[in-house]
């Protein structure tokens, strides 16, 4: 099976003159050769748990160490809210509102120019925490078919910074011009309405929607 | 073979018929590698002398920017990247290959078999790096460092390493029964190593780039271990046999040998990744590669001794052997580089020396004193015995290691000061004698070239001394060749003929 060398080599004068092929002896290792091999392996060890920034993938900074230290907290670079709003809304709000924000006439109200969401963030921040029921009249048009559900402990249980970031974002998307809104309002409405546990329904929110 | 018996005496005459009979079986083990190794020999030897006058032009144009400047073709940017790309896949890794086969059949004990392979192999590995260096002279090199061969030279490249690797396992397969030398383990390692890592590097990178963060880890970690994972293996693969195959001595210990080997294939994966101190890299990223780094000691320390150990009382022997010369020189560099390499990874050192000269000293510390030197020991070894021809003349082989020997020493000594001052220089702060307050120096950028300049001419200089090294040596390979074999004398050459030693094995 192997390649044909037929002839018998006569060795060529290298080959007369070299010496054995080499091997090993078996000498151990000084023992302080492998002391001073684990003290550099403990010592490395230390290291790496000091400057880990505690093996979070946001964590850039390596001098950031003990425990508890959360993605998004002041360790972390701050999020643009348009940019976490935006996967929020696609994750979570298309189905309904769809991405165009022109939700589906008669059924899903529009997001886009509409005067619930560019006007008083009052109203916008108390549907979002605990939903909204009933008919409601949208940029002119009528809607209630379907219902709007609760993001806050409601629902899907959301905290005051992703409720604020998606708001922000569908306030300034498809041409729409309103303030952020910031994840303290969010915490100050839902103290206000720690109480409410149902679904709220437009002429409920008249006072802020009509304030505007 | 007599393994038990360690006395420098038996180990130099042992049993005469065995003796004869082991010469005559490593006798036709070298014949049938003979084709193959000495393809790639010759490919390496172009490559070397192409890559040197790419590197001499670059480093002209550092300090005499105008020089070819008209030459399209020949713009810093381009010859600089040839360079690299010639030297690296182009001679280090065809010498790579001609000393990995060569030395993969000999401690198999097996006759070269499938040699197709290799011949199909060594075509295309070297049609592949011409298309590359042409295109990347054409001005189609990819941004990627180490990787700047255009997409359209790489799947051949790839081709021809999957090739070798798959002959290497062959041999290996065949081989006869009986202890695995070190060598070995670190050429089965290497040859297995670099095809995964070229691989995985091409399609991450080129084919379907990964995004973000990922981008320049799958990049750092695939050049630095095309350093310490492909050429360093070879290389102490080449060490671990010519030092104790030429002194005719054991290497010292089997368990420093393996201590050296799984520590390296353990920590060395992680270590390219202190190329992105600084770098927007998780915190976690960047610390394990420095850690990797750091412990890279281990396996350094435990090569060097077992290495310094088996050479001690034998320096006499560094007279009148060329392959000792040379690859004790490369083992010696090997040692100091890698000290200085798992140093440079420490983040107050890597803030100074990182993005200067510093660093491009460094790696022609590994790569030529290191790599390239223990090639050149392992081919005035292995020619004589591929082609039955002595090398013809002592005064070359003398020009050759001290021309290349004292210019790298200039080279990596100058680079790296001049990188030091670069760094200095970059980040120097200055205090406001009112306000007391401690600013970064906003330094002017042509003041520091012009500071970096005398070693940057430095650097120039030996660029010449190698040259005439390089010269020296493809001279006296083809003189070797063409000198007719009644004329090429029985006598192995010594570099000093009258020193009062026993006859060279070199």
């Amino acid at each position: 099976m192997s390649d044909a060398h037929p002839d018998p080599v006569e060795p060529t004068p290298a080959h007369q003159r070299e010496n054995p092929e080499p091997h090993e002896q078996q000498h151990f290792p000084s023992l302080l050769l492998l002391f001073l091999c684990s003290v550099l392996v403990f010592s490395s060890a230390l290291y790496l748990q000091r400057y880990s920034g505690n093996f979070d993938p946001l964590v850039y900074n390596e001098e950031v160490q003990g425990t508890g230290v959360a993605a998004g907290s002041g360790a972390a670079a701050a999020a643009d809210p348009v940019v976490v709003g935006k996967k929020l809304y696609v994750q979570n709000c298309v189905t309904c509102h769809q991405a165009t924000g022109q939700g589906l006439p008669g059924t899903y109200p529009p997001l886009a120019g509409s005067d619930w969401v560019v006007g008083n963030e009052e109203a916008i921040i108390r549907i979002l925490i605990h939903g909204l029921t009933g008919p409601v009249k949208v940029s002119g048009m009528d809607y209630g078919s379907a219902a709007m559900p609760a993001f806050g402990p409601l629902g899907s249980n959301w905290k005051d910074e992703k409720i604020a970031h998606v708001l922000t974002y569908i306030r300034q998307e498809w041409g729409n011009k309103a303030p952020p809104v910031t994840p303290e309002t969010v915490a100050r409405v839902r103290a206000a309405t720690a109480n409410r546990g149902k679904a709220w329904t437009a002429p409920e929110l008249a006072e802020f929607h009509e304030s505007k | 073979m007599s393994s038990a018996d360690s006395s420098l005496a038996a180990s130099l005459k042992p049993g005469p018929a065995e003796a004869t009979a082991e010469r005559a079986l490593l006798s036709e083990i070298d014949v049938s590698t003979r084709r193959p190794v000495f393809f790639f020999l010759c490919a390496a030897l172009v490559w070397l002398l192409a890559g040197t006058a790419f590197a001499l032009i670059a480093s002209f144009k550092l300090h005499n920017p105008a020089f070819l400047g008209q030459a399209e073709w020949l713009t810093f940017g381009n010859v600089r990247t040839a360079h690299l790309n010639s030297v690296v896949y182009g001679w280090a890794t065809n010498a790579a290959f001609a000393v990995a086969i060569w030395l993969m059949a000999r401690l198999s004990r097996a006759q070269l078999r499938h040699l197709g392979i290799l011949d199909v192999a060594g075509l295309f590995w070297n049609v592949g790096v011409a298309i590359g260096v042409v295109g990347i002279l054409r001005g189609d090199s990819t941004s990627i460092e180490w990787l700047e061969f255009p997409a359209y030279a790489t799947p051949v490249l790839f081709v021809a390493y999957a090739l070798i690797g798959l002959w290497a396992i062959i041999t290996f397969r065949f081989r006869q029964p009986g202890h695995v030398y070190v060598s070995q383990w670190y050429l089965l390692a290497a040859l297995f190593w670099f095809p995964w890592l070229y691989s995985i590097a091409q399609i991450m990178l080129v084919f379907a780039p990964a995004r973000g963060a990922v981008q320049p880890l799958v990049n750092w970690w695939f050049a630095h271990n095309v350093l310490g994972l492909w050429f360093t293996p070879i290389g102490l693969a080449s060490i671990y046999y010519f030092l104790p195959k030429v002194l005719g001595k054991p290497i010292h210990s089997y368990y420093l040998s393996a201590l050296g080997f799984w520590s390296l294939a353990l920590f060395y994966n992680w270590a390219g990744v202190h190329h992105l101190i600084g770098g927007p890299e998780p915190a976690w990223v960047i610390t394990a590669g420095i850690v990797a780094s750091l412990l890279m000691v281990i396996p350094v320390v435990a090569t060097g001794i077992n290495h310094h150990v088996t050479m001690v009382g034998s320096f006499g022997r560094l007279k009148d052997s060329p392959t000792l010369r040379f690859i004790v020189f490369g083992g010696v560099s090997y040692t100091l580089t890698s000290l200085i390499g798992s140093a440079m990874a420490v983040r107050s050192f890597n803030e100074l020396a990182h993005f200067t000269h510093f660093t491009v000293a460094h790696a022609h510390h590994g790569l030529y004193a290191f790599f390239t030197m223990v090639m050149f020991g392992a081919i005035y070894y292995m020619m004589p015995r591929l082609t039955g021809r002595e090398w013809p003349s002592a005064p070359l082989i003398s020009v050759h290691f001290w021309f290349c020997a004292v210019g790298i020493t200039i080279y990596v000594v100058g680079l790296k000061i001049g990188g030091l001052i670069q760094g200095w220089e970059m980040i120097a702060t200055t205090t406001d004698p009112q306000t007391g307050e401690v600013a970064l120096r906003v330094p002017l950028f042509l003041d520091i070239v012009k500071h970096t300049l005398p070693y940057l001419v430095s650097r120039s200089l030996a660029g010449v001394m190698i040259t005439i090294g390089h010269l020296a040596f493809a001279v006296h390979f083809v003189w070797m060749l063409l000198q007719p074999r009644a004329v090429a004398g029985t006598q192995p050459v010594r570099l000093s003929p009258d020193a009062a030693l026993p006859a060279s094995r070199a």
